[in-house]
């Protein structure tokens, strides 16, 4: 009985111990996905002005502003996953890349204040989104190790808990950005 | 850095006028060395031939006459040392970069040390010298020689023995960092403390709210701790791009360096054995490669703005 008992308050303490750092990994999972949420919607919020500033200098790029707004208004509806509004983003912000690039043929849109204001927050944002991807697939793998891994893996049954799948880095995110390939000077 | 000196008649002048300063400097010294010898020649002899008192008054006055002549020296030596500075190094510098400023008695200060974070014991004994400062395009930097220590008492039978320790000497490097950021991020070299420590924290028990962030690249995991309040933030500064640039940086430097992002500054910390930019006694001023250490450190630094790419405003920040 003397033995036994400290060998079962052991196991109690081990039991809480990794009960309480998988809930903890989980919510890290949940709230690195909710930075991500909010730096999307700040970016979303661009779009329009971008877009009404970027009309108000060309009559040829309509094909794609019509498709920004498309995206936008996708990405925003709320009816969609979390993984393809991730997924919708990384189309969105390939589709601004392009325009950017041919800004180049409108010097006077290129040399708008509001236009370049516009562009060094999207550059910014840019790169927080990938900071935070790449943090919340920093938790997600931590997570999955701690489920996977024994003995997390007893109590994942317990707690119904799957492997989450990672987002993947677009190729563009894995470069840094360039003044000079977004500019284009 | 040969044709520095020679295509730079106004330094050669200053180099030839300060040359003859330094050999009147170095034949005091010798002199001074000469006398002492002298001294403890006639001791030991003394000593042999049993008249030790009759010895030591007699050495007393070569022993008298060595100190009075370095006493009398000592002011030249330093004004010669300051001459250097101010007027060799500092115009050498300028053919880097037309912006570098040298102050000598300056430096980076104590509280910007502490401040820095870059390590975790606060110094006991504080040293620095030799602030060089410029701007390359857009982004002001500046950086000194440091040399901190922190001092272990133990008390022994004959009383308290105190013991230095060096928390740090080399060179730290300040530069106006790029990007907007609210939380401090901290770099240091994996040692086995910080290895410990690291795992310690992640895994069971994490003290005060600076956590480990765990980065996707692995060498420059492998090589550096880092630690930051905001997960997101710390991956903001160090993006994969910064973190190759920064493993090229410590592959050129003989010890891993250490870095902290903090209030909109980068401090990146370089240990180095050499005192730089200290003017030569015994060997002469005027051989071609003079300046080549000194001025290569300062090439070296002032290059890291490019290297880190630093000069790209594209993130808001002017």
């Amino acid at each position: 009985m003397f033995v036994i008992l400290p060998i079962l308050i052991l196991f109690i303490f081990l039991w809480i111990f990794y009960y309480n750092s998988l809930i903890g990994k989980r919510n890290q999972v949940t709230n690195a996905f909710s930075a991500i949420d909010v730096m999307l919607k700040k970016r979303f919020d661009l779009i329009p002005n971008l877009v009404e500033i970027v009309k108000q200098y060309t009559d040829y790029e309509q094909s794609i502003l019509t498709k920004i707004v498309e995206l936008r208004a996708k990405a925003t509806s709320g009816s969609i996953s979390d993984t393809e509004k991730a997924s919708l983003d990384a189309e969105l912000s390939t589709t601004v890349r392009g325009l950017m690039v041919n800004v180049e043929n409108y010097p006077d849109l290129k040399a708008n204040a509001s236009f370049t204001n516009l562009q060094t927050t999207w550059t910014e944002s840019e790169e927080q989104i990938a900071a935070a991807r790449r943090t919340y697939n920093a938790v997600v793998t931590d997570f999955n190790n701690a489920i996977m891994m024994f003995p997390g893996n007893l109590f994942a049954g317990m707690l119904s808990y799957t492997p989450i799948e990672v987002l993947a880095t677009a190729e563009e995110e894995r470069k840094n950005i360039s003044a000079k390939e977004l500019f284009n000077r | 850095m040969d044709s520095e000196i020679s295509n730079n008649p106004v330094l050669q002048e200053v180099l030839n006028t300060l040359e003859i300063d330094r050999k009147k400097i170095a034949s005091t010294y010798t002199v001074c060395y000469t006398v002492f010898g002298i001294a403890a020649l006639l001791i030991v002899g003394g000593l042999l031939i049993g008249a030790a008192t009759v010895a030591i008054i007699l050495s007393l006055i070569p022993i008298i006459v060595g100190i009075v002549m370095l006493f009398q020296i000592d002011g030249d030596a330093q004004k010669y040392k300051v001459a250097y500075k101010m007027n060799v190094v500092a115009t050498a510098l300028k053919k880097i970069n037309e912006s570098l400023t040298f102050v000598p008695q300056s430096g980076l200060t104590e509280g910007e040390f502490i401040d820095s974070d870059l390590f975790t014991t606060e110094p006991d004994r504080y040293k620095t010298q030799d602030l060089i400062s410029g701007t390359v395009d857009k982004t002001s930097f500046s950086f000194a020689e440091v040399h901190a220590e922190y001092k272990t008492e133990t008390q022994t039978k004959n009383g308290t023995r105190t013991e230095w320790h060096t928390i740090f000497k080399g060179i730290i490097f300040v530069a106006d960092f790029n990007k907007n950021f609210t939380v401090s991020t901290v770099v240091r070299p994996k040692s086995f403390g910080n290895t410990v420590g690291a795992w310690f924290s992640k895994n069971i028990f994490s003290f005060g709210n600076t956590e480990i962030v765990q980065l996707e690249n692995t060498n420059f995991d492998n090589q550096f701790v880092t630690y930051s309040r905001n997960q997101i933030e710390a991956r903001y500064i160090l993006t994969p791009a910064m973190m190759e640039r920064i493993l090229d940086l410590n592959n050129k430097s003989d010890e891993t360096i250490s870095l902290s992002f903090i209030s909109s500054k980068m401090y990146i910390a370089f240990p180095l054995s050499n005192n730089y930019f200290e003017a030569p006694i015994h060997t002469s001023l005027l051989v071609p490669d003079l300046l080549t250490d000194d001025l290569s450190i300062v090439q070296f630094m002032h290059d890291i703005v490019h290297e880190l790419d630093l000069n790209t405003r594209i993130w808001g920040k002017g």
